[in-house]
């Protein structure tokens, strides 16, 4: 059997399971007698041992099986944990985790745990494995709902007008055949817009399961029809279930996402012919394939969606580990980790967040003495939290330490040149931008956690790549919080056309606040530039034709113009002409050598003709 | 032997619209009532096969209608003819016997699919 082709599983669900097993000697580790957590190391290192076994990893799978069967022991005697137990179990964790991938490259016969599997030896009050290989069964199945019959579950298709009243139907054909109790959500739930097309019911009849669903699909609209109990049932008020997943190897994911993005261009070109078109049919075979690809790019992109704990998950150890050593005590909770985001975007935030988590443990969170001080509770706290709004995810990192010294920081920009000398006074975003300048850095002294004046600068990049922006807010005394805004899911995104010239640019909308007339008559000067006046407030006015460089001349008058905002910042783009919405399919970009910095990718037009991408965040 | 529809709506802008785009599918349209009380009248007259009701109706609104005719007639095929705004009023219609439904604006494969349905 060819195993390599299970590697990049056995990896991805390795990580998985050590990571929660970390997790999990986190929680044991605040309370030495807590049982629940024991079994969750003891599942995750008998999974792990199965896997590790089964692709011929012999090295790894020693010392996950040492470690079982010194877990089985404790297991049967709980409180006999002790901190040097726990700090052991935390480095075997620590080097299993480093020798997956050496083993998937061809190393595990060069793995060498001899010091853990001594230490093992020395830990195990009983040296005999106990051969009980018995994994504790938790009962996760809920009682069944009230009332009998078979459990329907029904997902009206998003996008549909009135799921309500479409589930409402769905309801009803079903009570054509038989009895229908139990409806979750309740029916009242069906007349409110914000309903999400997701139902389940009880049926008691003699249909089959087939002509009952056929009676279900026939309300019309319907996503899909399963009859039959659910393994894990979510119910609100617990904690969110972590929902198991079947494995797709990433890249078949991101080739029919790009089959869907070529899908997408052709379906805009489609719908430009058939607006000019006389023929009905035409028109209308335009509007169902404008529906399906719509749906179809919906599907992928939720298909790709991944929870954030997938990320979050490594940080509590990291923590951890950062105030130990730097001798704080901080409290470390997280937030909004069943929030998912597109996978490609999850994977770039990681060293960002590493970023902040570090600048709030160390520069953020005082020493315990200051705090006591301060009269601020011993324990610092850090909250890093996702919350999702309907097109992007805002993770926080929070600390309630000491904040940013903005006079400290503004005397170093002024020294640096970074501002204007008779600077006094920085708001948030300024100090946000100024702490972003390459090789800013106020630290007296490298420390070894953070400090050398990369961090600000590679987060702020890295989120902008994204199509995301940083928002600071901090006050002395009180803390510090960064709240990085990105987007749901990359590669296509609405995007408003506008024309400079013989070119179109395309506006990404989520950085579109409105367009307006610009009217020359409404201009003013902020700070000896141009400034567009807009319901009393002054915009930094950039024009894009002359920003372009474009040869001509502009149309006389009013001109359409963009109004962006990023977060709390807007500015005015003026531009020849609007053409109007669609959207555009991201490809990725490297910026050829002295081009403008206001570019974040290209895309293919509807009509074939390319067309760039303009970043709003750097023109705000 | 096409299929009969009563076109109720008070507004004689949708009746047309409506009456076109089910004509053109090859319906025959065999009545037109501009109140809920004309429907109920025409409905028990005529016995189309299939009807299509507007919510918003002055003298009997069309869920009223829709109660009426299906007491008499609980196979009566009702489509309801409903704009943005009105799912309540739509899931009201649905339990008092609508097969089912289609929103303005109305696109003439959506109204045809939903006609579809209806008539099985």
């Amino acid at each position: 059997m060819d195993l390599s082709r299970y590697a990049a599983l056995f990896q991805t669900e390795s990580r998985e399971h050590l990571g929660s097993c970390a997790q999990a000697l986190l929680e044991w580790e605040r309370d030495l007698k807590a049982t629940e957590p024991v079994v969750t190391v003891f599942r995750g290192m008998h999974t792990f041992k199965g896997m590790a076994a089964a692709m011929g990893f012999n090295h790894l799978t020693e010392l996950a099986h040492r470690t079982e069967t010194l877990l089985d022991v404790v297991r049967s005697d709980p409180g006999s944990a002790s901190r040097e137990l726990l700090d052991l179990l935390f480095r075997i964790v620590d080097a299993l985790e480093a020798g997956v991938p050496e083993a998937v490259a061809g190393g595990d016969g060069k793995l060498d745990f001899t010091p853990l599997l001594d230490e093992l030896t020395n830990a195990s009050a009983a040296s005999a494995p106990t051969g009980s290989w018995a994994i504790p069964v938790r009962e996760d199945r809920p009682a069944p709902a009230a009332g009998g019959g078979r459990l329907v579950r029904v997902v009206i298709r998003s996008g549909t007008a009135m799921r309500g009243a479409r589930a409402m139907l769905a309801i009803r054909k079903a009570e054509a055949l038989g009895k229908v109790n139990t409806i979750r959500p309740p029916a009242s739930t069906f007349e409110q817009e914000e309903f999400d097309g997701k139902l389940s019911f009880r049926f008691e009849g003699r249909s089959s399961d087939a002509s009952l669903i056929a009676a279900v699909q026939s309300a019309g609209d319907v996503g899909s029809v399963q009859v039959g109990e659910e393994t894990a049932v979510e119910e609100p008020g617990r904690k969110v279930e972590r929902r198991r997943q079947i494995r797709i190897d990433l890249r078949r994911l991101d080739a029919l996402m790009n089959q869907v993005g070529e899908l997408v261009v052709a379906k805009g070109r489609l719908s430009e012919l058939a607006a000019v078109t006389d023929s009905p049919d035409l028109k209308a075979v335009a509007a169902r394939i404008q529906r399906v690809t719509s749906e179809m790019h919906g599907e992928i992109v939720q298909a790709r969606m991944t929870p954030v704990w997938q990320v979050f998950d490594r940080f509590p150890r990291m923590v951890r580990d950062l105030s130990r050593q730097l001798s704080k005590r901080v409290a470390f909770e997280v937030e909004g980790e069943e929030n998912e985001m597109d996978r490609a975007i999850l994977d770039e935030i990681g060293d960002p967040l590493i970023h902040l988590l570090r600048n709030a443990v160390d520069h953020g969170i005082e020493s315990t003495a200051e705090r006591k001080k301060r009269n601020k509770p011993a324990e610092g706290r850090i909250l890093l939290s996702a919350m999702r709004d309907r097109t992007s995810v805002a993770i926080r990192v929070k600390d309630d330490g000491q904040g940013i010294d903005r006079q400290k920081v503004l005397a170093k920009a002024v020294k640096e040149g970074h501002l204007p000398s008779g600077t006094t006074t920085l708001t948030d975003d300024q100090l946000l931008r100024v702490l972003g300048r390459p090789g800013f850095s106020t630290a007296k002294s490298v420390t070894d956690v953070s400090g050398r004046g990369v961090g600000m600068d590679a987060v702020l990049s890295k989120v902008r790549a994204l199509g995301g922006s940083v928002e600071l807010e901090t006050a002395a005394g009180e803390g510090s919080t960064f709240t990085m805004r990105l987007p749901l899911t990359l590669a296509i995104v609405r995007a408003l056309l506008a024309r400079v010239g013989d070119e179109r640019y395309a506006v990404p909308l989520a950085g579109v606040a409105e367009t307006v007339e610009f009217n020359p008559v409404l201009v003013a000067s902020l700070e000896g530039k141009e400034a567009f006046v807009l319901r009393q407030e002054l915009l930094p006015t950039v024009r894009l034709r002359e920003r372009l460089g474009v040869i001509g001349t502009r149309p006389v008058g009013k001109a359409p113009t963009i109004i962006l905002q990023v977060g709390e910042r807007r500015c005015a783009l003026v531009v020849d002409a609007l053409v109007g919405q669609q959207e555009i399919v991201v490809e990725p970009f490297d910026a050829p050598k002295g081009m403008l910095p206001i570019f974040t990718g290209a895309t293919i037009l509807g009509d074939g003709v390319p067309a760039l991408i303009v970043d709003p965040a750097a023109l705000v | 032997m096409s299929h009969t529809v009563l076109v109720c709506d008070d507004a004689i802008f949708m009746r047309t619209m409506i009456s076109d785009i089910l004509a053109q599918a090859g319906f025959e349209v065999v009545g037109e009532a501009e109140t809920g009380r004309e429907a109920v009248e025409r409905y028990r007259k005529l016995k189309p096969d299939l009807v299509t009701m507007d919510i918003v109706m002055p003298d009997m609104g069309g869920i009223d209608a829709v109660r009426e005719i299906c007491k008499e007639d609980p196979d009566a095929k009702i489509l309801m003819c409903s704009a943005m705004g009105q799912q309540a009023l739509v899931v009201e219609a649905i339990q008092a016997g609508a097969k089912d439904f289609v929103v303005k604006p109305f696109q003439p494969s959506r109204v045809l699919e939903a006609v579809q349905r209806v008539l099985g």
